[in-house]
């Protein structure tokens, strides 16, 4: 690994990443650094990349150019163990995408024991707690389709952590919620963020972003347009499309 | 269909379509003319003798017949619906059942062969075809994943299997694989051949029903399971293929049923299943048409039963999910 | 969406697995094969009663089976049938999977290129037959008609004009068919025949013992005009294979089964007409 620990204490670093649909260019000349226990909160009008940066971070998708560092791993086309690297990342999904055949504990058990090769009765007890941490044990026994989508979510946010990721992705996790149940995710992901996990979340939840970011990135059209505190990005905008954005958004 | 909540009178209660209906009716009884028949002799107190009757005896036998035929009809109309599909199935199978009656059947040489006919016939008959189909889904799966696949191997292999298979008739396939393969070096009896030709050809209509059902998974459930670092061969295992089974499940019984009845081709073979012997044991006594219907009435009858256990599978999945 | 997947020959392995189920090595000489194993695999038709028939036990009985089963025991192993379509039969290339073919077989010239016909056992006339209401009163009468009889047959060649038997008693065409229909399952003529005269043919040919079975079993059909032909029949092996022990010592039997008035009892037994009396189909012609 040549390019390992030239990152400093970083978790996770681009340099220099571009991507491409076809013409289209998705992301644009993407350079970020990432320490452990960070906070970041990425926003932007739909369409601007964001998504496509965050999964960019697991390789669910794939970058042309540039180079993308995780946890001191080099993500590219012909890497070996992608899946171990993907073990320490966690990923929340807008869609939940809980495995529907399986049980909420089973989903939370999944990981530890299929791929970490934890024993049953190890993993359901991590997946007790873990359930208990985002506060649904008592759905434990049921399948995805009889819990609400806010219970859903957080199901699909304790089967992550189940896994001890040493970072946690977040695309979009409330935005195919019923306005009602948003909070009771917000909330979880305020709790795992006093715990002192490293968090990247896609959202437009600006109130989450002002209470717990460390640093919030405005994207748009593939690029990083600005990026600051969150005091200075909502009080203080440099650029002219953040203001516009942040015109519409708070309105 | 989804059915409306407002309902359409019944075309049968409109007069205009009844009386319509009934001209229709007796106008197709005439072409027929059922006068020679016991319906004639049954008329025969009106029409006198049935052959010397004349167009006369032709239009009242017709006439009585659209009559009945109607009345029947209106009479069923009336009932509900569950009972509505009862009656129609038995006069449905009366009907049947007179169609037979009508080839003068010995039901004693019927009776003498029977036993064979299951014993032997249907026991071969169900025995090859449930391996068959055992071996199809094997390869149907693998067949699905290689199409899936971006190894250019692989899918070149399966699409050119599934082409092939699928682009032959069964029969030409049953000889081609007993006549072709001792030609390769490879003996292979009767019964392994048909086995062989059933399990390839139903093996690629299987694998298209496969890949269809594994491409109906959402993609995000692939993402979701590589977001948790497994493996391809994992996700399939205990993601992919657990959800793909309900969608699959439906059109495999299908299959199973229509290779039940494709398994007489390998008859061709000299294997005693069903179809064989039903050409078979009449010959002797030249009672052909009672082993053909005897075997037409256990094909039938093993069918319904598939359904059924294929309806209680098919709900058993649905309540789960 | 793509799978990525390392297994690139699986389908091919998968393939060759499923057919190597059932596969057996034989090897070495068919008479060999056949004292080694003590058991003489007879591929017969199953369909063709009195020659070889299933019976309500379900077992192989007839004129051909009883035959088959003496010549086994006469070489002094067991005897087993099996029933592949006449086709499979006719066309060669046993590979073994049975030994000899005792079904009635008429030693013609194109078979004799697939085939070894070592001992012919016995000789049927074969004859036109009509519906009983048939208009037809000779055999003239049947040119230009529909004639129904069983495909790949000495009948359809006979029909065809291109009947070349070998070593087989002089003949004529006597019919010029207008249409030839040529079933697989040669008795299904016999039945299309039974709905009247010109419903599906006009008129068939077929062996005299089969059409006798058939009249007596009360078809409403009727022989037409003189025996057409007579036709030797063999035993057949298979020329892929071309064993001259096992065709000598067939050959041996078959003179041996002649000569002690075996085959003669077997045909009177299987033979019979009408009348009670019984047919030698084995030496005269």
């Amino acid at each position: 690994m040549p390019n390992e620990i030239t990152n400093g204490n970083s978790v996770i670093s681009l340099k220099g990443v571009n991507k491409w649909y076809g013409d289209f260019q998705a992301l644009k000349d993407i350079n970020l650094e990432i320490k452990a226990k960070e906070k970041i909160v990425i926003c932007g009008p739909s369409g601007s990349g964001k998504s496509t940066l965050i999964r960019c971070l697991n390789r669910l998708e794939a970058h042309q150019e540039g180079q993308i560092h995780v946890t001191g791993i080099e993500l590219h086309e012909t890497m070996k163990d992608i899946d171990i690297v993907r073990q320490d990342i966690g990923m929340v999904f807008q869609g939940f995408n809980l495995f529907p055949h399986l049980t909420v504990l089973e989903n939370c058990m999944a990981g530890p024991n299929w791929v970490r090769g934890i024993d049953e009765k190890e993993a359901k007890e991590r997946a007790m707690s873990m359930l208990e941490q985002v506060k649904i044990p008592e759905q434990a026994d049921k399948y995805p389709e009889q819990l609400s989508g806010g219970q859903q979510q957080r199901v699909a946010i304790a089967r992550s952590l189940c896994m001890q990721p040493k970072v946690m992705l977040f695309d979009e996790p409330t935005s195919a919620l019923d306005p009602e149940m948003v909070s009771e995710v917000l909330e979880t992901m305020v709790e795992l963020a006093k715990s002192g996990m490293t968090m990247i979340c896609v959202t437009h939840e600006m109130g989450f972003a002002k209470q717990v970011a460390d640093r919030i990135i405005f994207m748009d059209e593939g690029e990083i347009v600005e990026e600051n505190t969150p005091e200075e990005f909502f009080n203080n905008p440099q650029n002219n499309r953040t203001k516009t954005f942040l015109d519409q958004i708070l309105t | 269909m989804f059915v409306d909540t407002v309902v359409e009178d019944k075309a049968l209660h409109k007069p205009a379509f009844l009386i319509g209906l009934s001209v229709t009716v007796l106008a197709i009884f005439f072409a027929f003319n059922f006068t020679n028949t016991i319906f004639g002799e049954f008329l025969s107190p009106v029409i006198g003798n049935p052959e010397e009757s004349g167009l006369f005896g032709r239009f009242v036998v017709s006439f009585v017949l659209s009559v009945i035929f109607v009345l029947n009809l209106l009479a069923i109309s009336f009932a509900r619906l569950k009972i509505q599909i009862l009656i129609v199935w038995f006069e449905l199978f009366l009907l049947f059942l007179a169609f037979a009656y009508s080839f003068d059947l010995k039901l004693s040489f019927i009776q003498s062969r029977i036993g064979l006919m299951i014993s032997k016939g249907l026991f071969t008959t169900i025995y090859i075809s449930a391996v068959s189909i055992v071996i199809a889904t094997a390869i149907a799966i693998v067949g699905a994943i290689a199409k899936l696949s971006n190894n250019g191997f692989a899918y070149a292999i399966a699409s050119f299997y599934t082409s092939l298979f699928r682009g032959l008739p069964l029969l030409l396939q049953v000889y081609l694989i007993y006549k072709g393969l001792p030609q390769l070096g490879f003996m292979v009896d009767a019964i392994p051949s048909g086995i062989a030709a059933l399990s390839l050809c139903y093996g690629a209509y299987m694998t298209e029903i496969f890949r269809a059902g594994i491409q109906s998974i959402p993609k995000g459930q692939w993402e979701a399971s590589r977001a948790l670092g497994f493996k391809s061969g994992l996700i399939l295992r205990k993601i992919i293929l657990p959800q793909s089974i309900p969608i699959i499940v439906p059109p495999t019984g299908n299959q199973f049923i229509a290779m039940l009845k494709d398994s007489s081709l390998v008859s061709v073979l000299g294997i005693w299943e069903l179809m064989y012997l039903a050409k078979t044991l009449g010959q002797r006594d030249f009672r052909h048409m009672e082993m053909l219907l005897t075997a037409a009435m256990i094909y039938w009858g093993l069918t319904i039963i598939l359904e059924m256990i294929q309806a209680r599978i098919e709900r058993k999945y649905q309540q789960k999910t | 969406m793509s799978i990525k997947l390392g297994f690139k020959t699986s389908s091919i392995a998968i393939t060759a697995l499923l057919l190597s189920i059932g596969m057996t090595a034989k090897a070495g000489v068919v008479y060999d094969y056949i004292k080694n194993n003590n058991e003489l695999m007879i591929a017969t038709d199953a369909n063709w009663a009195p020659f070889s028939y299933i019976n309500d036990a379900g077992e192989m009985e007839g004129f051909d089976v009883d035959v088959g089963r003496e010549i086994a025991k006469r070489m002094g192993v067991e005897a087993r049938f099996i029933t592949p379509a006449w086709d499979v039969i006719t066309s060669g290339n046993w590979n073994m999977r049975w030994d000899v073919s005792v079904g009635s077989m008429t030693p013609t010239e194109s078979r004799s290129e697939v085939l070894n016909f070592p001992a012919v056992y016995y000789y049927t006339p074969a004859a036109f037959a009509v519906h009983t209401d048939s208009t037809v009163t000779n055999l003239a009468g049947l040119n230009g008609k529909n004639i129904c009889t069983t495909a790949a047959s000495t009948w359809e060649m006979y029909l065809q004009g291109n009947l070349d038997m070998l070593n087989a008693p002089a003949f004529t065409y006597k019919v010029t068919p207008g249409t030839i229909t040529s079933l697989v399952d040669g008795s299904a003529c016999l039945d299309d025949t039974r709905l009247g005269a010109g419903v599906r043919n006009d008129g068939i040919i077929d062996s005299v013992p089969m059409i006798q079975n058939a009249i007596e079993a009360g078809y409403p059909i009727k022989f037409l005009g003189d025996n057409a032909f007579y036709e030797p029949l063999s035993v057949a092996t298979d020329k892929g294979n071309n064993d001259a022990e096992l065709d000598a010592e067939i050959a041996r039997i078959i003179a041996e089964m002649q000569s002690d008035y075996t085959l003669s009892l077997l045909s009177m037994k299987w033979f019979k007409n009408a009348d009670g009396s019984s047919n030698d189909y084995t030496i005269a012609y």
